[in-house]
């Protein structure tokens, strides 16, 4: 992975610095609440319901075991003792106090890890594919594009007081596992007749009130040119942008009431003027970026091993767990682990500071002491053995880790909700549980087999709800929390905004009507293969409608 | 005019806090049972004091809330605010993992 | 004005702004700023002046519009009518580096202690800080950051392209 140059944890250090005087100002009164919100939110600290929030940068996602411990640590020292990792691929605490936040920053500053541009207008943490260079299925590496978008991006002193925040995704691969299209801007890595490597580029994606699937305004970046054009479209965006109205204010908005054909006529013009500016990437910059990208030394491994093929025969929990949490890997006798964060007590996407350190130990004994996090809120260990698959899955079972149940029913996305967040309108956390509690049966999730449940609690869509396959909205109606049923969205490369299916549901009646949604697909899919989506986009919603207001 | 009481956030914690007045001495507890409630003109005084306590930098965001009268003190009158003084309604996860370890 | 920076330092401001307002016969002499309205229209008449001139872009006006003028501007004045509204940056960018303005920019509003820092790598020069700042104060906030990754009005290289 990226390793920082002495230039990087200088300037860590400044920003800590600097915090802690915005701190200590705010802290004597010199700086009002007003203008000290605008600083603590580009340091992704929030004012929660019950306490400050703070958001730690995961940059696209990759974590080594040192940072790992370290973020235990945090969540120990400052916290209560977990911490929650978000569908942004970035972690969240709950509970630090105003005068500890520097301590925590110059904590994670020692392992090159920061809040910086966490939250605030502007350019947010760039998200990616977990799978990043380890997938059968990739085009090319993302994460050394990610990680100069994340150089590019860091206090860049025009874009730092944008309209609105503005989330970049990056994904490599032929399946999306970033979520690109729901993105302000996602760039997807494919390559031309040529052969040459570039960019699909996306823009004006998004969630919130106002979903919308991002736009392809140019259908092949070369990869030369991936910082000039970005560079383009946020100065469009920074000019043009509204500012008038907060809900109209992201570029998705610009893209939709300026035209689709303008706004690319926009961004081609302003990128003529500085496309072999000083952001033109050259051959060698790219051979610098990649060299912390390099495969590690994989052994030469056959891909089969006597001791796992016999315990996935004499050991059913072994055989499920194996069938749902692992991935194939590019490299013979390797595999991808998917770490399961969604269990019946544990809110989605929580882990506990024991787990955090467990896990860092983990990635060290079996994983080249690396662990990367998912759009989806679980963790992946990358680079295991096959022949190490036995061992690792004991240590995880012991550590409530290993439910096996990755894209599948109970592996829910879950925003905080009105648990913990000040803007939400209903629950989220208590509903996700009652449903994986629902349906916590392995030979249920596994006949359901690929399908999707996101949950969010106000209209924000932190959950991800409108693309998911049964997405679930909380809103408050009359002092009562009700929950809003969509059906048929998806954040892949199929990527679609459900729809509502009809009025609102009340919290004890939610988990029937999910029942209901899942007995309609059973009964009606074409055979076992057939996913929940598939079946969906075939019958349409009335039979759906029917079952659950007929 | 319902009864209210004066909440906000701690500066420097972050924490829920509700305004106590006594004799005109304002404090702020984390516990709303031993809030000052008031109505029209008494809500006057606690909101003085609030705004006080937040250019004092106490307090962050003060605002007033609606509350009950019960036999075990003052409740918050909506979910979001009844979350707010009680906590999250879910078991935190340090507790939850003890709780399925020792179920186990 | 008391509370203005040029190039790092607290000065007496000489400017004088103009409304446009004004009968043009009762103009202070010296140096006056005037609106971008002011400046289209009365351009010619403007020029005959002995002293130096300046324009006030409001944050929505395109720079491209006085970027002719330029090497008869001896100031430009942008504006942040609130911190959140950084138009105003990428205005100062492009008349640094797009069309090669040379005078100063001027930053005015709610110019405020924690955006100096990204003001002057837009190569902005002037502030006019908002009343309650302190101005010596301020001047730090030039350095608090030493480290940056992205070309600028100050870089014409990202870092990985800077010879060190
Ligand atoms: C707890 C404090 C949080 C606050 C105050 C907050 C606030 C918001 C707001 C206001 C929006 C809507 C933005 C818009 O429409 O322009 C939003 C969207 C979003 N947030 Fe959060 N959020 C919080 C937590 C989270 C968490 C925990 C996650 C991840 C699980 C998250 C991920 C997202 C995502 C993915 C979106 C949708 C992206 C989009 O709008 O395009 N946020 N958030
Ligand atoms: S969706 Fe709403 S409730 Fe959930 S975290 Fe986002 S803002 Fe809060």
């Amino acid at each position: 992975m990226y390793q920082y140059s002495e230039q990087d944890h200088q300037l860590l250090l400044e920003r800590v610095a600097q915090f802690r005087g915005q701190v200590e100002r705010r802290l004597k009164g010199d700086l009002s609440e007003e203008e000290f919100k605008h600083q603590r939110l580009r340091n992704g600290l929030y004012l929660q319901l019950h306490a400050y929030m703070l958001r730690v940068a995961i940059p696209y996602g990759l974590l080594s075991s040192d940072q790992m411990r370290t973020l235990a640590h945090i969540a120990r020292k400052y916290d209560k003792g977990y911490g929650h990792f978000s569908t942004r691929q970035n972690i969240q605490y709950n509970w630090p106090k105003l005068e500890d936040v520097p301590d925590i920053l110059d904590d994670l500053a020692k392992v090159e890890m920061h809040a910086i541009q966490t939250s605030g207008n502007c350019i947010r943490n760039t998200t990616s594919d977990p799978l990043a260079g380890v997938a059968r299925d990739e085009v090319e590496d993302p994460r050394p594009y990610c990680e100069l978008i994340r150089q590019w991006s860091t206090f860049h002193p025009e874009f730092n007081f944008l309209p609105r925040k503005f989330k970049i995704a990056v994904s490599g691969a032929i399946h999306d596992r970033a979520a690109v299209a729901v993105h302000d801007i996602g760039l997807r890595l494919i390559k031309n007749d040529g052969g040459e490597t570039g960019f699909e580029v996306l823009v004006g994606g998004g969630l919130g009130r106002t979903p919308m699937i991002g736009k392809t305004i140019r259908s092949f970046l070369p990869k030369q040119d991936m910082l000039t054009y970005l560079e383009a479209i946020l100065r469009v965006y920074n000019q043009l942008g509204r500012r008038d109205n907060l809900y109209k204010a992201r570029i998705k908005i610009l893209v939709h009431e300026t035209g689709e054909e303008k706004f690319r006529e926009l961004v081609e013009a302003e990128w003529e003027k500085i496309k072999t500016s000083g952001l033109f990437i050259r051959d060698e910059d790219f051979a610098w970026i990649k060299g912390f990208f390099k495969d590690p030394e994989y052994e030469n491994l056959l891909d089969q091993d006597g001791n796992y093929e016999n315990l996935l025969l004499s050991n059913l929990d072994f055989a499920r767990w194996a069938d749902k949490n692992i991935e194939l890997h590019k490299q013979s006798g390797y595999r991808i682990v998917y770490l399961s964060l969604k269990t019946a007590h544990q809110p989605p996407g929580d882990v506990t500071a024991d787990q955090m350190d467990a896990i860092a130990d983990l990635a060290d004994k079996y994983s080249l002491g690396q662990i990367r996090t998912t759009h989806r809120q679980n963790l992946v260990l990358s680079d295991v053995k096959l022949k190490d698959l036995p061992a690792l899955w004991e240590e995880l079972a012991a550590l409530d880790l290993a439910t096996p149940n990755y894209n599948h029913v109970t592996d829910i996305i879950s925003c905080p909700g009105l648990d913990y967040c000040a803007l939400a309108t209903a629950r989220s956390i208590p509903i996700s549980q009652a449903i994986t509690a629902r349906f916590d049966d392995y030979d249920y999730v596994n006949d359901l087999g690929d399908v999707s449940i996101n949950i969010s609690g106000c209209i924000n869509a932190c959950g991800h709800h409108h693309v998911a396959n049964i997405g679930i909205l909380g809103v408050n109606k009359k002092g009562t929390e009700v929950y809003q049923l969509t059906l048929g969205g998806s954040a892949r490369e199929d990527a679609a905004i459900g729809k509502i299916i009809g009025p609102a549901f009340e919290a004890d009646e939610i988990v029937d009507a999910i029942d209901k949604v899942l007995s309609v697909y059973l009964e009606n899919r074409e055979d076992p293969e057939e996913t929940f989506l598939t079946t969906y986009r075939r019958v349409g919603q009335p039979l759906f409608k029917e079952r659950l207001y007929g | 005019m319902a009864l209210q009481v004066y909440t906000a956030s701690l500066l420097k914690e972050g924490l829920v806090a509700y305004l106590t007045l006594e004799n005109g001495n304002p404090s702020w507890t984390p516990d709303i049972r031993l809030a000052t409630a008031g109505t029209d003109s008494e809500l006057e005084a606690l909101k003085l004091a609030a705004e006080q306590s937040e250019l004092e930098n106490h307090v962050v965001a003060p605002y007033a809330i609606d509350v009950l009268e019960t036999e075990a003190g003052y409740i918050a009158s909506t979910k979001r605010e009844q979350i707010r003084a009680s906590g999250p309604t879910i078991r935190l996860p340090q507790d939850a993992v003890r709780a399925s370890r020792k179920a186990a | 004005m008391d509370s203005y920076i040029k190039d790092r330092k607290a000065e007496g401001d000489e400017w004088m702004p103009f409304t446009g307002l004004e009968e043009s016969s009762s103009l202070p002499t010296g140096d006056i700023y005037v609106p971008l309205e002011e400046w289209l229209k009365s351009r010619e008449s403007l020029l005959e002046r002995n002293g130096r001139l300046g324009v006030a872009l409001s944050n929505t006006d395109d720079p491209a519009l006085i970027k002719d003028d330029l090497d008869r501007l001896d100031l430009v004045v942008l504006e942040f009518p609130k911190m959140a509204d950084g138009r105003a940056f990428s205005q100062a960018r492009l008349l640094r580096e797009r069309y090669g303005f040379k005078g100063e920019i001027r930053a005015t509003g709610d110019v405020l202690y924690d955006q100096l820092f990204y003001m002057q790598r837009c190569g902005i020069n002037g502030f006019e800080l908002r009343n309650d700042q302190d101005v010596s104060n301020s001047l730090k906030a030039f350095d608090e950051m030493t480290v940056t990754y992205q070309p600028a009005s100050d870089e014409e290289f990202p870092i990985w392209r800077r010879e060190d």
